[in-house]
């Protein structure tokens, strides 16, 4: 308060080593971050920038370098410290308590009281001052579950700025968010800094960091690549940067050559678990050979059900899903696996893989019973480290261990590649991606935009349902909106643009007859 | 040999090892504050001291083996094999339950079901008619279906409808309390000797009994009248317990079991039938405490008593213990089941030639189990130890 601040940089990162067994996930990298400014940390999946932050915040204890606070150096043994230094971070994954009010949330940790007492009055005052000052809307009495992932994260900046802090780290802040919200947290983020906020802002979508930060620091594979200001940089310099060498935004794919259907849902709905209304209600539309259908909607408007409807995960309550012309509705999952379909499910923990399972026996999670591994019951281990090692080396799946590394101690980008990978070699007709790049670096989104492409071209519909509108314009041959369950529009990637695309998706627009008209042709 | 050229490879780079390191540990961890009781008690108890209780730990470590003679060795020997059939039995029971991601605390009422069947069957078919074996093992196969069955209740609530095992389970064991009870009060059944009305007829009364091949009379003392229960039902444990570990390990099937164990949405994901796989995995650990049932009484010298409603069968219970101290490993459930029943002999031993009372072995087992609670914490421990000398090897290069 007051004192000198002597230094340019509020916080310097000096030569951090940090080595964990095996790996040197940081290797003499130095940070600096200018007071009142965004700073974006750019790097691949496993580049070394989340370990960088956890050393920031006292989580990681460095081999060697050291930091310091506006030209002295500190010592931050763990959170509490970082805190003490005006350091805050927002997780990737939210660290909330999903049953407790925002404003608990909020105050957690440094509740003040009277007495013993709790006194939320004032709390609350101060919550609602700061959400006024940076425009940081939220319900202070609503339940953490019961609010959306925007909401929460925005709960998450409150609980930082509620703490003083002044250096502010987002770890891939937007991952979880839809185009809307992230402008708006954009937004936020120009206007903490102009309060005189220092961000480090951790990601790997380059138009947003073109869009909001100042300066950028660049990791590759644990190494320090240099620091960039923005104004003078591209987009295709900071990726050559990131993954070192050039890296293509638009895929190249030639015109959809569509064939027979594969995949034709009809008159399809499903009924909500929560309410009466229908999550999914009277869908209808086909997929054909060679050509990649797109779902395109904000989450939670039904395309996750709808997904789980076709793949027999969710009941399904009236309708058919017809699968190369066999009728597949009351189908097992089992059957609809073996009978052409491949599934990268939006939920790669949930879903996509058995964490306790290594990655060899998560490579063959539906083909462990096929005569190719397994004789009379016996699993025929040679066959599958063989297969499962064949499509590690394929896919570029990086791991510890290889094929016996478990699947709970990979990174999340090769979590996603060994499912790409075991959905894509398995033999199919349709493929049904749900989010398949969530949470990836751009090699790895190039490379599995490249494979859904070449799937297509093999003559496999592709049934794509992402949240992220430059994936679904870059992809699809043919755009299908959702909103609120229903199917509200058909639209031509080469005649539309995001605009359009958003009035649909935000329910301005609605052209219900769009596909129920072909249907009945 | 050849392993042991290569530098790199390190026996505690096997999991298998480390989990079996880890039990050690947590046995010698209760070995040592077991130790600690005894001084303790030595401290308060006028009879005895500090040399009575390093005598009495090393009468508790040598198990059977202080019982005297020769002999009695031998019969202490043959007893503990022959009881620790039922507990290496429920043992396996749980642990195939916790591999499959299920806590099965029903094995004392899968247990009793087991006893059940499997003695109305071995008392109903004459043997004039039908040979003592084949009654033997449709007895036993009785017994193992009633276990299965009481088992899959359970699995069934889990699967089907969502309901906590653990909670299905105490009921369904209290319920088995009072069927048995119900069903063998005032039957045929009972033992009508004056002292022995509270218990069922032994098998042996209809000729059906284990096999010994002489075993008992191996492990026996020198009077005739002392021969000691031993007969190859521990034999048929240990090939089951293998049998289990090949399904668990090698087989699709058990793939499919853990799998649905592990991630019931993965394995829906991956085409597996998950609800049929839970109640599956209860059936078969409803059976395996059940078999552990059927031996103990098709032993042919064994008493049961039939009114259990008020309390349940502790070998039952004591099946969690074994599991958790094997790690959930098959091979390890019947290494650990031995030594708890070696451990128990050593207390009794205790009990009856010194001043100790027998509740000393049950407190060590106790803190054992115990400190097997820390074997997660061990084996990190000896990964990370591991992990920092492997740096060093590297650094040092």
């Amino acid at each position: 308060m007051g004192d000198i601040k002597n230094s340019e940089y509020v916080i310097e990162m000096r030569n951090i080593t940090k080595v964990f067994p095996g790996i040197i996930a940081n290797d003499d990298i130095t940070l600096k971050l200018k007071r009142g400014e965004i700073h974006a940390l750019l790097g691949e999946n496993g580049a070394g920038k989340s370990t960088l932050m956890s050393v920031l915040f006292g989580l990681y204890q460095p081999e060697k370098g050291e930091i310091l606070k506006d030209g002295e150096v500190i010592k931050i043994n763990n959170p509490n410290d970082a805190n003490k230094y005006g350091i805050g971070m927002v997780h990737q994954h939210f660290k909330l308590v999903d049953v407790f009010s925002v404003l608990d949330n909020i105050i957690l940790g440094v509740e003040p009281t009277r007495f013993g007492f709790l006194t939320k009055k004032e709390a609350r005052k101060r919550v609602l001052e700061l959400s006024k000052e940076y425009g940081l809307n939220v319900d202070p009495d609503a339940m953490v579950e019961n609010i959306t992932v925007g909401m929460q994260q925005r709960t998450e900046i409150l609980k930082m700025l509620y703490r003083n802090n002044e250096i502010l780290i987002f770890d891939e802040p937007t991952a979880v968010l839809t185009p809307q919200e992230i402008d708006e947290l954009m937004e936020i983020m120009r206007g903490l800094a102009k309060e005189g906020k220092s961000i480090l802002f951790i990601t790997h979508k380059l138009n947003e960091i073109m869009a909001v930060a100042d300066r950028c620091s660049v990791l590759r594979k644990g190494k320090y690549i240099g620091t960039v200001d923005i104004k003078d940089t591209t987009k295709e310099e900071l990726s050559n940067m990131m993954v070192g060498r050039d890296v293509k935004f638009v895929v190249d794919k030639e015109d959809a050559k569509p064939e027979d259907v594969v995949l034709e849902v009809k008159k399809l709905c499903v009924k909500s678990h929560t309410h009466k209304k229908n999550v999914v209600n009277n869908v209808s539309f086909k997929v054909r050979r060679g050509e990649i259908v797109s779902i395109a909607g904000i989450d939670g408007n039904g395309q996750s059900e709808l997904v789980h409807a076709i793949t027999g995960l969710e009941r399904i309550d009236s309708g058919t899903v017809e699968l190369v012309g066999d009728d597949v509705t009351h189908k097992s999952i089992r059957y609809k696996n073996t009978h052409g379909m491949s599934h990268v499910p939006e939920d790669r923990h949930k879903h996509g893989l058995v964490l306790d399972y290594s990655l060899e026996q998560n490579i063959v999670l539906q083909r462990y019973f096929d005569k190719e591994f397994q004789s009379h019951g016996f699993i025929k281990f040679d066959a599958v480290r063989k297969y499962a090692e064949d499509l590690i080396e394929q896919y570029d799946v990086r791991s510890g261990q290889g094929p016996v590394t478990m699947a709970r101690s990979m990174s999340g980008g090769n979590q996603q590649k060994a499912i790409i990978a075991r959905e894509f070699d398995r033999e199919h007709d349709l493929l049904i991606a749900v989010q398949p790049t969530r949470g990836l670096d751009v090699g790895a989104i190039e490379y599995i935009h490249k494979q859904i492409v070449k799937s297509r071209d093999n003559g496999v519909g592709v049934l794509l349902v992402s949240f992220e509108l430059d994936e679904v314009m870059n992809l699809a041959d043919r755009i299908l909106v959702m909103y609120e369950g229903e199917i509200v529009g058909e639209l031509d990637p080469k005649k539309t643009n995001a605009q359009e695309i958003g009035l649909y998706m935000a329910g301005a627009i609605k052209n219900n007859k769009a596909e129920g008209d072909k249907t009945n042709e | 040999m050849s392993k042991k050229t290569t530098p790199k490879k390190n026996i505690f780079d096997n999991a298998g090892a480390r989990s079996a390191f880890a039990s050690l540990i947590a046995i010698l961890g209760g070995f040592l504050v077991g130790f600690i009781v005894l001084v303790l008690l030595a401290l308060f108890n006028e009879n005895i001291d500090f040399f009575d209780a390093v005598d009495g730990f090393f009468r508790i470590l040598a198990g059977p083996f202080s019982a005297g003679n020769k002999d009695n060795i031998l019969f202490q020997l043959g007893n503990m094999l022959f009881n620790s059939t039922p507990l290496l039995l429920t043992g396996l029971s749980v642990a195939i339950a916790f591999k499959t991601g299920l806590f099965n605390i029903g094995a004392p009422g899968q247990y009793l079901m087991g006893a059940m069947g499997t003695l109305i069957v071995a008392h109903s078919i004459p043997t004039t008619v039908v040979p003592p074996a084949i009654v033997w093992i449709i007895a036993l196969l009785t017994g193992i279906l009633c276990g299965a069955i009481w088992g899959a209740i359970p699995g069934f609530f889990k699967g089907v409808l969502g309901v906590n095992e653990v909670i299905v389970c105490i009921m369904t064991n209290w319920i088995a309390a009072n069927i048995v009870s119900w069903v063998f009060k005032d039957s045929v059944f009972i033992n009508v000797a004056e002292t022995k009305m509270n218990f069922i007829k032994k098998t042996s009364a209809n000729g059906v009994s284990t096999a010994t091949f002489g075993l008992d009379k191996f492990f026996s003392g020198s009077s005739q009248y002392s021969r000691s229960y031993m007969d190859i039902s521990i034999f048929i444990a240990i090939i089951i317990a293998i049998v289990i570990f090949i399904i668990l390990n090698k087989t699709t099937f058990g793939y499919e079991l853990k799998a649905c164990g592990y991630n019931k949405n993965a394995s829906k994901y991956a085409g597996m039938n998950e609800k049929r796989n839970i109640i599956l995995s209860m059936a078969i650990a409803g059976g395996l405490a059940a078999c552990g049932a059927a031996l103990w009484v098709l032993n042919g010298n064994q008493d049961f008593k039939w009114e259990v409603y008020q309390s349940l069968p502790s070998d039952g219970f004591n099946g969690i213990p074994v599991a958790l101290l094997a790690n959930s490993n098959p091979i390890g459930v019947v290494f650990s089941s031995i030594f708890l029943r070696y451990i128990n002999v050593g207390g009794s031993n205790l009990a009856a030639q010194t001043d100790f009372n027998e509740y000393v072995s049950q407190l060590i087992i106790a803190i054992i189990i115990y400190f097997a609670g820390f074997s997660r914490y061990i084996q990190e421990a000896m990964i990370r130890l591991r992990a920092g000398r492997k740096n060093k090897e590297k650094e040092g290069k």
